[in-house]
This record gives structure tokens, sequence and C-alpha cells, in this order.
């Protein structure tokens, strides 16, 4: 069973039926959130939107079978996404090497990377250097916008864990920007 | 806790409305009725042909002489035309969610089809159809049938605008292509027929089976047809000789034109059961995002009264092996 198929076995029998539903206002409402996470988690570019196309595939195939309320979808469609991009990391190889992350901080001075890189490179940069579970917070507070209680009920973490571990890493990347 | 992250925040960025687009237009291929929409960007652009020259050949003048006949077109054949991709871009961004209404104004439904109706098997989908389904008995290793629905029979009146029509032409730079006076206000009438989808899928590809009597469209009699075909070729972005020469071979009462992108598309005539096909593959367009696995192969024929098309991501060898046994 693959894990979209056990959230699938997971949702309730309850509720809209799929033909009732606005799906190019969900689409509208769902597109921005689910990008943006991609491109705090995997990098900005080609990589952020195939891994986006994929997650509402995956979501849009079985939607006849997601029978909740729809405020429940973006937290079904996120939780796709987030296995997503735990696939994408176990199949590739990380798209910005290490050596990267350290030209940002390391033999340059502010001017030189001004003229080199955009600020959304340097960033990015920046985030590619981050452990997993930091960048899926980063991720999970400002691509998708979430509160620290919400990614609490995502993660499993507990609401001030969430807030402390984001206050560390904030810190941290601010420390290098 | 005081995060100082404006730097973090200001990484955010809305997705590209090219992409948002394609995207969404993937997504509806999976909607309920899109199973019909598998094969809608070769097809929307078809309609939109069929459109321009549907609402070219309400030309009052040529009404007069028709008297009140009217004239029926019917998909008897296909014949496949290569365009640029970059004019159905363009088409689709200057009326991005219906580009054949961009030189109507008025759309009156007479009957409205709904969203097609998902059936418990083949012999259910029998009724609503109004046929005997037909299917294919070879299908590759691994394909099953998934869903079969039903799409049940339409009726719309359109009328033209003459205004939008110089508007469109305008906006596509062709300032040589003249609008037939008194076109403005001319209406044709559209007969959807009820169209059953049927759903293949494996583990590694998908298959759609679609099938449906031929949508009709009625329209006044008595017109220059080549002429006015010509000039839908035009909008869809063929040089002035090109356009005139292929508007001059065609039966425009039976052909329904394929356009089919040039940079992304190859297609060949086929033979289906006998019959005259057309048979489409489509590559991997250069690009990122959704357009990148939108690659397969799409085969259209007609068999009696019934327009029959196979899309998947299978061979074109495969697909043409499926589209053989469908009876």
């Amino acid at each position: 069973m693959t894990a979209e198929d056990a959230l699938f076995a997971r949702m309730e029998t309850r509720s809209i039926p799929a033909a009732a539903v606005d799906w190019d206002a969900v689409y509208v409402q769902q597109l921005p959130g689910i990008y943006n996470f991609f491109r705090y988690r995997v990098g900005d570019g080609p990589v952020a939107e195939d891994l986006t196309s994929i997650t509402f595939e995956k979501a849009w195939r079985a939607r006849a079978r997601y029978r909740r309320d729809l405020a429940g979808f973006s937290t079904w469609l996120l939780a796709i996404a987030r296995n997503v991009a735990v696939d994408h990391y176990r199949a590739a190889r990380p798209q910005l090497p290490l050596e990267a992350a350290a030209s940002v901080t390391t033999g340059s001075t502010p001017e030189d990377v001004a003229v080199r890189r955009s600020d959304l490179d340097r960033l990015g940069a920046l985030l590619a250097t981050l452990a997993g579970r930091d960048r899926e917070l980063v991720a999970l507070k400002y691509g998708v916008g979430l509160t620290n209680r919400a990614i609490a009920g995502i993660t499993g973490l507990s609401e001030s864990n969430v807030g402390t571990l984001l206050h560390r890493v904030v810190q941290d990347l601010r420390a290098r920007w | 806790m005081e995060n100082d992250d404006k730097f973090l925040q200001e990484f955010r960025r809305d997705p590209p409305a090219g992409y948002a687009r394609r995207l969404r237009e993937t997504l509806r291929e999976q909607e309920e009725g899109a199973p019909a929409r598998a094969w809608r960007p070769l097809l929307a652009a078809a309609a939109a042909l069929i459109a321009v020259v549907a609402a070219l050949f309400a030309f009052p003048a040529v009404r007069a002489g028709a008297q009140s006949l009217l004239d029926l077109f019917r998909v008897r054949s296909f014949v496949a035309v290569p365009f640029d991709g970059a004019r159905m871009d363009k088409l689709r961004a200057l009326d991005r969610d219906h580009a054949a209404m961009m030189i109507f104004d008025h759309k009156d439904v007479l009957q409205e089809p709904g969203p097609p109706v998902v059936q418990s098997s083949l012999a259910a989908a029998a009724g609503p159809a109004g046929f005997s389904v037909a299917a294919p008995a070879y299908l590759p290793a691994g394909l099953a049938l998934d869903t079969v629905a039903v799409s049940r029979e339409g009726r719309a009146r359109l009328s033209v605008s003459a205004s939008r029509l110089r508007d469109l032409l305008a906006a596509l730079d062709l300032n040589d292509v003249e609008v037939p006076a008194g076109l403005d206000g001319q209406q044709i009438a559209v007969h959807t027929l009820p169209v059953v989808i049927q759903s293949y899928r494996s583990d590694r590809h998908r298959l759609s089976l679609i099938q449906a009597r031929s949508p009709e469209i009625s329209l006044p009699t008595g017109v220059d047809l080549p002429r006015l075909g010509e000039i839908g070729l035009r909008i869809l972005g063929l040089d002035a000789s090109e356009a005139r020469r292929i508007a001059a071979s065609l039966d425009w009462r039976s052909t329904l034109l394929v356009p089919v992108p040039t940079n992304a598309s190859s297609f060949r005539s086929v033979t289906v059961r006998g019959n005259p096909g057309l048979l489409i593959t489509t590559t991997k367009p250069d690009g990122a995002g959704a357009d990148r696995r939108r690659a397969g192969t799409v085969v259209l024929w007609t068999e009696g009264e019934r327009v029959f098309a196979l899309r998947g991501t299978l061979d074109p060898e495969d697909v043409m092996q499926v589209a053989e046994s469908v009876r």
C-alpha cells in the first residue's frame, strides 16, 4: 500500500458529493500554498513545479474518494505533498551541493553576492543547507502559511516545539543572510 | 518570540500563470466528464476551428441563396493540419476558458448535457448512450477497465459577434482577412449526442476510449465553404497560400480538421478496421512543469455513424492494436 493509499483509506465517509465541489475554486485556493511549499522544500524552479503537479494529480485522481469536508481537503493535499517531497529526496540527489551553500557564506563580499545572485538564489542556497525536518517546518510556515498550531497538528510535534525549532532555524538563516 | 523573518516571507511567489493554466487543464482531464478531455489539447483547437468556420457559414448574403435550407456538418473523416503551437497558446490566452466562444457573444443552452455519469458496466452504459457500446477485445497486459461514463445529449444555439471576430483577427495581426458583412447576430445550432467514455488503467499506463455519434452543427447553406474554411485556417496560424490550398481540397461538411502542434506531435493516416483514421503521436515538448509528462498517442476514426477516439500513454503500435480490436 502506498502512502497515498494509506491516506485515502483513512478518509471518512461523510459528506460532499464530488460533483457538487467547485474544483476550479479549490484549485485556485490550494495551488499557491502547495507550489510554495515545494519552493521552500526543494527549491525554486521546474522541480517545484513538477512536484506540485504530481501532488495535484494524485489528489485529483482520488478526489472522488475524498468524502470529508472541504476544509480538510487542504490538510489532505498537504499530506500528499509531504509524501511527494519525501519520495523526491529518496529518488534524487540533493538539487544543490553543499559546496554551493558555502559560497553564500564564505569567500565573497556582499557586493559580489549581490551581483552574482538574486535574493531568491541566495535564500534557496541557504535553505538547501537545512536538515530535512527544519526545511519542512520552514516550508509549512512560510510556503504554505500555516500557524505553529497547524504545523504541530500535521507533523506530530508539540506547538511549543514547533515554535522553538522555527525560531532557531530562522535565527540561523538570518545570521547567514 | 520575535523572528526577523521578512526575508523568508519575501521568498513566496505566485505560481507562473502559464504553468497554473497547464496544470489546471491536466486536472480537468481527471474530473467528472473529463475522460473525454484526454485529447482536449487537440480537440479544443479543432472545436475552435469548427466554431470559426461554422460561424462564418452564417453569412446572410448566402442564406438568401440557400433559402431556409440548412447545411449540416457531421464528422466523417479527419485531416491533420500542422500548426504552430504558439498560435494556440495565443488563442487560449485571448479567451482562456472558451476558445470557441471568442467569436460568439451569446449562447443559449437548450438542453444541458450535465456532467458525465459513471455507469456500473459497459452494458449499463448502453441505455443512456442509446447504442450498444463497443469495447476493445484486446488490451495490453495489466490494463483493465477502470470506469465507464456517459455524457448525455446537449443542444445549444450560438450567436455570432462580428466585432469579436474583428477583435480576434486584429489581435492575431491578420490584417488582410476581411470579416464578412452582415455576420453579426447570425446563429448556428450545435447538437451533441451521448458520449461514452471508457477509462483503462494499469500501474504504468492509461488508456481512454471515447465513442459517440457525430455531433451535428446546423448552419446556413450555399456558402463558399472553402473560402470560409480558409479564414478559419488563417486564424489557426496558417499562411495565406497554405490556408487557401488546404481549404480548397477538403469537404467541409464532413471533415474534422485536427490541428497538430508542429513542435510536439507527429501524425499519419491509418486504417482502423477498414476505415480511414488519423494517428497522432504527442511527443514530450520542451519546457517545464505539467507539460513534461504529456506524451501519448491518439487515434481517431469513424465507423458507420460513430466517431471513435482512443488515447493512451502506450506506444502507437499498441494503441493501434487495441483500436483494431474495438468491436
